[in-house]
């Protein structure tokens, strides 16, 4: 027998991770039809939003793009983990996660992380479609858009852990989350003027900071201590949250006798 | 007895057990394996759970206590509400029991689950369980993998579990194009590719045709032996549990009524037993004579007796019949099975919603030979 020593983390994220690419790779069709689903979206935000506002649509486009690629990022890191936890429910695969020596927190965590991976590759994709349908361009600086959309996702996915937690306690929350999507893309989208308390919410300051990043080439050590603090707080607070409710709703589920249940 | 040979053939626990309905606490010397004694790899012990609260309080499980060694296949048998699956999901940590405890392997599932996981892995799901769109090595691999094991350092178990369960062929198929009894070979392989001590099955055989049945059971037993695996599998299928389990359990009302050896819970309703019907006789005449009939059953102007009892008290009973004259119409040796022994025990037509598949021959009588209190009281181990 051999343990699930620290060791043994790498191993269970390899495996979660190859499971999502053999799916990716088996079902193409499926990951292309998430794909072209939000690339179709995009364009008739794009092209509404230039027939209707024309040149105010044209000198909000990089603002649009970045909104848009963040949004793929924290609707993926959301809803992915209570959309797993369901499936998993349902296929009767859910209390196999939870007899492991790594603990079904972990796990969980564990092929979440593997699903928001896929849907950075996702993300990419959208933004290059995006880019090239736009005619915009923008910073790439991936040493400071990654860290910065990490820390900002993070908040979405301790919502979404949460809801992953729910979903094991209530099964059913889909229109819970449909409502949170909502409110996830209007956090995107905030102004940030006036009021310092919405940058306790989630993905606000991320936002405004890769907006900065991508829009106007700020690098990661030109942004202000304090803001980078908040973007880690807010990322890692949320995810800690999120974990705590989780937890505290799978232990409801398995006094009342409802894990698994589907 | 003649469908189980290769259980005679297996060592077994020399201990025959009786709980009272309380499922009062085991003695805790038995999980030390001790001189000579087999290692217990599942404890369960003063299992309970109520679900709700007040007036809608259910009890579940009051008390249910028993172990699994290693090696040994044990039936969780009770009708439907009985309290098995609230046992089994309990046991595993599932279910937060209100008290009680359980050791896997020495572990305890409530204050260490994460190390006593090491050592179990359970197919709660049937041939669900696993992900269809994965092939069938591929679920192997993965579910090892997320119990901390290196699949590809276990390829070798892996091969050897698919060669068993036949899968070696389909063994690059996804699941979900594999017929039912494959995929129930698939799920329970895929439970079994960790090295686990202990293994629950629920329902292994449920859904499969007899002959996928009969080999699935033979697959089990071999494992089993081979892996030194402690199995606790419930079935509705009394020839599974008849064929593969050395021990049953059989749960009711959320106790413990029976936890014996399998052949002791059939040699109870082994001891002669027979059945006369006749003709041209009145029934009260010879029932309240000195003859140990079992059952009296009037049967449109026949009358049949069922009669448990030592070749002298038939002899008597044939006599005090010949005396008046009855006609013989049929005798009969009932040949009990596992199906007659668990509605005797439980009162209940089948196990769970299995209802008229017990043959006909059970007793119509209210005692019973060889219980007491409803609780089976064989004394020593069975054949």
């Amino acid at each position: 027998m051999s343990p699930a020593e620290s060791t043994g983390y790498p191993r269970l994220l390899r495996a979660v991770v190859r499971r999502e690419v053999v799916l990716f790779l088996r079902y193409p069709f499926e990951a292309l039809g998430a794909v072209v689903v939000l690339g179709v979206l995009f364009a008739g935000i794009f092209l509404g939003g230039t027939a209707l506002a024309g040149q105010a649509m044209a000198d909000s486009i990089e603002g649009v793009v970045v909104g848009f690629f963040l949004w793929v990022l924290a609707i993926g890191a959301y809803g992915d983990v209570a959309g797993d936890v369901a499936a998993d429910a349902s296929w009767g695969t859910l209390e196999r996660h939870y007899l492991t020596p790594f603990g079904f927190g972990p796990v969980l965590l564990a092929k979440a992380a593997a699903k928001l991976l896929t849907h950075f590759v996702y993300a990419g994709v959208l933004l290059a479609i995006a880019l090239v349908l736009t005619g915009t361009t923008l910073e790439l600086d991936l040493v400071t858009i990654l860290p910065v959309a990490v820390f900002t996702v993070a908040s979405a996915f301790g919502i979404g852990i949460a809801f992953g937690g729910l979903t094991v306690l209530y099964k059913n929350v889909t229109s819970w989350m449909e409502l949170v999507n909502f409110v996830l893309a209007g956090l995107i989208a905030a102004p940030l003027v006036g009021n310092d308390l919405l940058l306790a919410l989630p993905l606000v300051q991320g936002s405004a900071l890769l907006q900065r990043a991508m829009r106007d080439g700020v690098r990661l050590w030109e942004f202000e201590a304090a803001s980078l603090a908040i973007l880690v707080g807010t990322g890692v607070g949320y995810l800690l949250v999120g974990y705590l409710v989780f937890t505290l709703c799978q232990r409801r589920a398995r006094r009342l006798g409802v894990l698994g249940d589907y | 007895m003649g469908s189980r040979p290769e259980a005679r053939d297996r060592p077994r626990s020399t201990e025959t057990e009786h709980r009272p309905a309380t499922g009062g606490a085991r003695a805790a010397d038995e999980t030390d394996p001790g001189d000579g004694g087999e290692e217990v790899a599942l404890r369960v012990e003063g299992l309970s759970k109520t679900f709700g609260s007040d007036e809608d309080a259910v009890t579940a499980v009051d008390g249910v206590s028993f172990s699994v060694e290693r090696g040994e296949v044990v039936g969780l048998l009770g009708p439907n509400g009985a309290g098995k699956t609230t046992t089994i999901k309990s046991a595993l940590g599932l279910v937060v029991p209100d008290e009680g405890v359980v050791e896997i392997c020495g572990e305890d599932v409530s204050t260490d689950p994460r190390t006593a996981y090491r050592h179990v892995e359970a197919m709660m799901e049937g041939a669900r369980n696993q992900y269809w769109r994965l092939t069938v090595r591929e679920n192997l691999e993965y579910f090892t993998a997320i119990s901390g094991e290196d699949p590809a350092a276990v390829r070798d178990r892996h091969d050897r579990l698919l060669a068993a369960f036949g899968l070696r062929a389909v063994a690059d198929a996804q699941v979900r194009t594999l017929s039912r009894g494959m995929k129930q070979k698939s799920s329970i392989a895929s439970t079994l590719a960790r090295d686990v001590d202990v293994a629950f099955l629920d329902e292994p055989t449920l859904g499969l045709d007899v002959e996928s049945a009969d080999e699935l059971r033979r697959q089990i037993r071999d494992i089993a032996a081979e892996r030194d695996v402690a199995i606790l599998l419930s079935s509705h299928d009394m020839d599974t549990v008849e064929e593969i389990c050395d021990r049953v359990v059989i749960v009711d009302d959320g106790e413990v009524v029976v936890d014996d050896t399998v052949e002791a819970l059939l040699g109870v309703f082994e001891t002669q037993r027979y059945r006369l019907t006749v003709r041209g006789v009145e029934p009260s005449a010879v029932v309240d004579r000195d003859v140990a009939v079992e059952a009296v059953t009037e049967l449109d102007g026949r009358v049949r007796f069922d009669v448990t009892a030592d070749s002298d008290a038939v002899y008597r009973l044939m006599r005090e019949l010949d005396r008046r004259d009855a006609r013989l119409e049929t005798v009969e040796t009932v040949v009990p099975d596992l199906e007659t022994a668990f509605r005797n025990v439980t009162g209940d037509d089948g196990p769970d919603d299995r209802s008229g598949t017990g043959d006909d021959r059970a007793v119509d009588g209210d005692s019973h030979p060889g219980t007491e209190d409803d609780r089976i009281t064989t004394g020593g181990e069975g054949a």
